[in-house]
């Protein structure tokens, strides 16, 4: 029974590097090390998925042979005058980079799922620029980890444990211990306040936001901080908590950002936060060796998008003044980053690039997708291992299914049912090796362990196969011209 | 001398026509006007594939005076890099319009897209209509690219970053504005006849916001420095009581932020201050 070690866990942008698995029959029975989400991924993820090509005739997907969809495929592509190319966070770099080939050929506008999550973070970051390092420094140095708008404890499960609070770093002590006991001790109160309530009439005590920081800020080992709107299971555990009201955190990070530059603020309170608490926090801020603010959708897709992330970055920049302090958006799927850094480094540009006019272009609002479909611009679209018809606005799924789409996908999904032309593709980091970049701009090899059903090619092959169809099309038309 | 364009059709795709410009029109024939390269999605055309063109045109750009009639909304960067004459748009524009200009004269009848007169060096567009977001701001990732002179009439409202990282020059709005009127503003002036919805001033540095109407409040970076009774702009007074505030403080920001009193009562406390 062999016993595959060190495999690379493609669900979350932590991409674990650590995980082991048992594989039994070419199956995978047993999972090491990996957090709720990787496991069920690897145990489950045969269960429900595409075995063979399908193309929408007469109203209706039937069955095809790969060829005839790579045929369909690249007959719908080359034909069109404006498609879209859209996904490309769940596959690997080098799929991305066959992709990209295949945008400048057709002329087509190319786009990853930054663009409705973390591209706000990337326009903010080529407007300002951003200080940051890898995961491991932040390990072995930081003593102050601060998460705002995001929740590792349920997205990105293993993060804490890895990398921040709940690990013991080279030259950072932590104690960890403490943040188990807190985290019991809150859920034992959680479960008598709520005992309490139910067996009496009176309204039970609410748990009182205390009004200064707690002193436990102020120890030499890591401490942990938590921004959000809502008290999630990560702000459970958390050091402090602090609460901002909904939509208002461009407010809190400018005051901030005052406060660490001493200077007076005319206000009392800022989104609901006494000023002097923030002045404490900036203190905090200052007061520490080295820190880090991670930022997630909270931040980036609340009121005010780009220019939260804006002024989260000069708050950090400024910070740089008095002590180290770094900043890293906590990316979603595992290889978004390598899409935004392969598109980077194949066109100059990180995401919505437009080759329409034979070159790279560049201006999200114009060039990216959402945007493109919300206008009802495109006239055809690639959908890669994404699953546009369920998140995007109403408007731009209409846009969308109205024209031609053709999508590549190991799973059913929403989109594959609105499809014409629908490939099964093999999962990557399972089935298929590849790369990808974990979100610290790390680079990790995704491994295969088992072999793919027959039929089901990797995302790579088929757009290789689609790009090279394609530009037989363009031949041959050239040739009868 | 006017030369009239017409769409022959409805665009579905975005039609790219930077060559639709007093400057490059100038002493060319109305066929070599058609022959003129424009971008429809990813395919190439000539501008008499997708408009009609009749008319005269003049030999030199101050000479010659575009006129679009119909719905032209798909239609991106007119006007791009134009430095004299004039440009009269009937009916609603796309995106981009502007960019770049130098000088000249652009009116627009209905609504424009975003990035109007975006990175514009010198002379006039007016919009009868509403103008999308990014008025007069600077290209992406660019903090040097600003407006940097000319002025920006808009009679109806604009959306967000209006202004972002301008330079020189004056934007008027008589509607209402989104949020982030003069985001990262290094100097200009940027007037709001109507609302703001909020944050004006964010990350500026220098120039002068005028806010007519009512904000829902105003950053806590920025310091109340008095209440003045009126504004001058550019010779034209407003009559107040305006707070003024300056800012914004998280960037040692010099920038003055005028926002009216009248309209804005839930400001008053801020008048202890003073
Ligand atoms: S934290 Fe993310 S990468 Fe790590 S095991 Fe869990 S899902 Fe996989």
């Amino acid at each position: 029974m062999p016993i595959i070690s060190n495999v690379t866990c493609p669900v979350c942008g932590s991409l674990c590097d650590d995980i082991e698995i048992l594989v039994e029959n070419n199956k995978v029975v047993k999972v090491k090390n990996a957090c709720g989400l990787g496991e069920s991924k690897f145990l489950n993820y045969n269960g429900h998925r595409l075995r063979k090509p399908l193309i929408r005739k007469n109203g209706e997907l039937v069955e095809a042979s790969i060829k005839e969809a790579i045929r369909r495929s690249a007959e719908i592509l080359a034909d069109a005058a404006y498609p879209i190319l859209y996904g490309w966070s769940n596959t690997s770099c080098e799929a991305i980079r066959v992709g990209l080939e295949l945008a400048e050929e057709i002329g087509g506008v190319i786009d990853n799922t930054s663009t409705v999550c973390h591209g706000p973070s990337v326009l903010s970051i080529q407007d300002v620029g951003y200080s940051t390092c890898t995961l491991g420094q932040i390990r072995h140095r930081a003593d102050l980890v601060i998460y705002w708008g995001s929740n590792p404890w349920s997205a990105h499960p293993r993060h804490i444990e890895r990398y921040t609070a709940f690990t013991q770093g080279r030259f950072q002590a932590s104690i960890w211990y403490r943040y188990l006991a807190h985290l019991s001790a809150y859920r034992a109160r959680r479960r008598l306040l709520r005992a309490l309530k139910l067996s009496s009439v009176r309204e039970a005590p609410t748990i009182e936001a205390e009004a200064g920081l707690p002193p436990t800020l102020f120890r030499k080992e890591r401490k942990m901080i938590v921004v959000d709107v809502r008290r999630t299971r990560t702000a459970d555990i958390a050091d402090y908590f602090l609460q901002v009201e909904p939509n208002k955190d461009y407010e809190v990070l400018e005051a901030l950002r005052a406060l660490i530059r001493d200077e007076e603020i005319d206000m009392d309170t800022v989104a609901g936060v006494p000023v002097e608490t923030l002045e404490e926090l900036a203190d905090v801020m200052i007061g520490c060796k080295f820190g880090v603010l991670f930022f997630g959708v909270g931040l980036t897709m609340s009121m005010g998008k780009l220019r939260n992330i804006d002024t989260a970055i000069c708050m950090v920049r400024d910070l740089n003044r008095y002590t180290k302090f770094i900043i890293m958006p906590m990316r979603g799927h595992f290889n978004v980053t390598g899409s935004n850094v392969v598109s980077t480094w194949q066109t100059g540009y990180p995401y919505a690039v437009d080759f329409s006019h034979g070159y790279p272009r560049y201006n999200p609002g114009e060039t990216s997708v959402v945007d493109i479909l919300a206008r009802g611009e495109s006239d055809a679209s690639l959908i890669v291992a994404s699953d546009p018809v369920a998140h995007f606005p109403k408007a731009a799924v209409e846009n969308l299914v109205r024209n031609p789409v053709i999508v590549i996908d190991p799973e059913p999904t929403p989109t594959t049912l609105m499809a014409d032309v629908v490939f099964p593709s093999s999962f990557v980091g399972i089935e298929t090796e590849g790369t990808a970049y974990r979100m610290d701009h790390v680079p990790l090899p995704l491994k295969k362990i088992v072999e793919p059903p027959s039929g089901c090619l990797s995302d790579m092959e088929i757009l290789q196969r689609i790009l090279a169809e394609v530009r037989k099309i363009k031949r041959e038309t050239a040739e009868v011209a | 001398m006017v030369v009239v364009l017409r769409p022959k059709r409805a665009f579905k795709l975005p039609v790219e026509a930077e060559c639709i410009t007093p400057d490059s029109f100038a002493g060319k024939s109305v066929d070599e006007i058609g022959k003129l390269k424009v971008w429809e999605g990813n395919r190439e055309r000539s501008l008499n594939e997708l408009f009609s063109v009749e008319g005269e045109i003049g030999a030199k750009p101050e000479e010659v005076m575009v006129k679009i009639f119909g719905d032209v909304h798909k239609v991106r960067r007119i006007g791009t890099q134009m430095s004299a004459g004039e440009i009269v748009v009937h009916g609603d524009v796309g995106f981009h319009l502007g960019e770049e200009m130098v000088g000249g004269k652009i009116l627009v009848d209905g609504n424009a897209g975003s990035w109007l007169g975006s990175m514009m060096k010198g002379g006039v567009i007016e919009v009868k209509g509403d103008a999308g977001d990014y008025v007069g701001s600077a290209y992406r990732g660019s903090s040097t690219r600003g407006m940097s002179g000319g002025t920006i009439v808009i009679h109806g409202d604009a959306g967000n970053e209006l202004g972002y990282y301008m330079r020189k020059g004056i934007i008027k709005v008589h509607g209402n504005v989104g949020q982030f009127t003069g985001v990262h503003m290094k100097n200009g002036i940027v007037v709001v006849y109507g609302n703001s919805e909020g944050r004006s001033g964010a990350e500026m540095t220098g120039g002068k916001i005028v806010v007519c109407g009512s904000v829902p409040s105003v950053l806590p970076t920025f310091t109340v420095e008095a209440v003045k009774s009126r504004v001058k702009i550019n010779g034209e007074k407003l009559a107040g009581p305006f707070y003024l505030f300056k800012g914004d403080i998280a960037e040692e920001g010099e920038g003055k932020l005028y926002i009216s009193k009248a309209s804005n009562a839930h400001l008053k406390s801020y008048e202890n201050l003073v």
